[in-house]
């Protein structure tokens, strides 16, 4: 590049250079061009400013370039990390998102069924418990017909047994009263 | 528990004191207390008279004269009198008792208390005893209480066992049968 520079820095001057001849040799032209000390002097100035930016600007320009164009590529690079890292972090999101989703489906299913196994067991409890109050019904009525009926036949039997009694009793005569007397000590009699 | 046992005692100590004068007047004067003793026993409202304190004693000594100095010994219803003087009136159905067991049991004999709503005869009190002594296995002296609540049949009582042959008790053990 620097050299390209040089060359086309020498190209110039001898077309100056040729120029000026041409002026010399051509006439009017002549008035255009400076004189050949101001030409050196400009070219010596030229070259000095030239050499300076080429030793000390142009490096430093290269140096701010390259630390421009890495700072880019750093951000650029950062960007792309980020980018990266972002669509990591939503593709972890969808995945969180996706797995809360059956998570969440999960635990309607797990809840869903658990109602209808607790529904299922009520239920069951419920008909057995109906059906043991139902049974203990059938036992408690025909445990009470059965009272009913003791106590009727006791009843039964202690009126019988009362108005026995009193026909027994008004039956008994002093004859009678002896013969039981008679008969209670034979039947001792007979006791060994 | 303690009145209990006093009174035990009461009615032990009489019924000596009436078998020793039994024991020396001799014959039958202790069947005679015995008898006189329950006949009287018998009557609740005369024993609620004989053991009023504000009744005179001469007034309670001529109702027993009147009821029993036709059918007892003199040496018997001066007995009775002692007893209801002594305000002993309403124990006079334990005292008899205690002194027909100390009168058996002098003669090696047991009593046996026959309750029955008739007296009985001679002969069934002969039949009873030799029943009696026949089931126990010991001479018997039967004792016979005139007991009208007793319907048909006779009560018997050994000791502490109780031969119960009334009509009565007959029904009572078709009721526990039949409840």
């Amino acid at each position: 590049m620097l050299t390209q520079a040089f060359a086309q820095v020498i190209l110039a001057t001898e077309e100056v250079a040729t120029t000026s001849e041409e002026a010399d040799s051509g006439g009017g032209i002549d008035l255009l061009l400076p004189a050949s000390e101001e030409l050196l002097a400009g070219i010596i100035a030229f070259a000095i400013v030239f050499f300076f930016v080429w030793k000390w600007a142009i490096p430093a320009l290269n140096d701010t370039l390259a630390a421009r164009q890495k700072a880019i590529n750093d951000e650029y690079e950062a960007a792309e990390n980020a980018k990266v890292e972002a669509e990591s972090l939503l593709q972890d999101y969808r995945s969180q998102v996706a797995g809360a989703k059956g998570e969440a489906a999960q635990i309607v299913a797990d809840a869903r069924e658990t109602g209808e196994a607790v529904k299922s067991d009520i239920v069951t409890r419920a008909e057995v418990e109906a059906e043991d109050i139902k049974a203990r019904g059938h036992e408690d009525v025909a445990t009470e017909r059965e009272r009913v009926a003791s106590d009727l036949r006791r009843q039964v039997a202690d009126l019988s047994l009362d108005v026995a009694e009193k026909v027994v009793v008004l039956s008994i005569d002093e004859q009678t009263q002896r013969e039981l007397v008679d008969r209670y000590i034979d039947e001792l009699g007979g006791v060994q | 528990m303690e009145n209990e046992t006093a009174q035990a005692s009461y009615v032990d100590g009489y019924a000596s004191a009436m078998l020793g004068i039994a024991t020396v007047e001799g014959g039958e004067i202790a069947d005679e207390i015995f008898n006189a003793a329950i006949a009287l026993n018998g009557n609740a409202e005369l024993i609620d008279v004989l053991a009023d304190n504000r009744i005179p004693a001469e007034r309670k000594q001529g109702i027993i004269d009147d009821l029993l100095s036709q059918r007892a010994s003199s040496v018997t219803v001066a007995a009775i009198t002692f007893l209801v003087a002594s305000g002993q009136a309403r124990r006079l159905d334990e005292i008899a008792k205690r002194l027909a067991y100390l009168a058996a049991e002098a003669e090696g004999e047991v009593v046996a208390e026959v309750r029955a709503p008739l007296d009985l005869d001679a002969d069934q009190i002969d039949r009873l005893s030799a029943a009696l002594s026949k089931a126990t296995g010991k001479r018997v002296q039967v004792k016979v209480i005139v007991d009208p609540s007793v319907i048909g049949g006779v009560v018997t009582k050994v000791g502490d066992t109780v031969l119960d042959g009334s009509v009565q008790n007959r029904f009572t053990e078709l009721r526990e049968q039949w409840g």
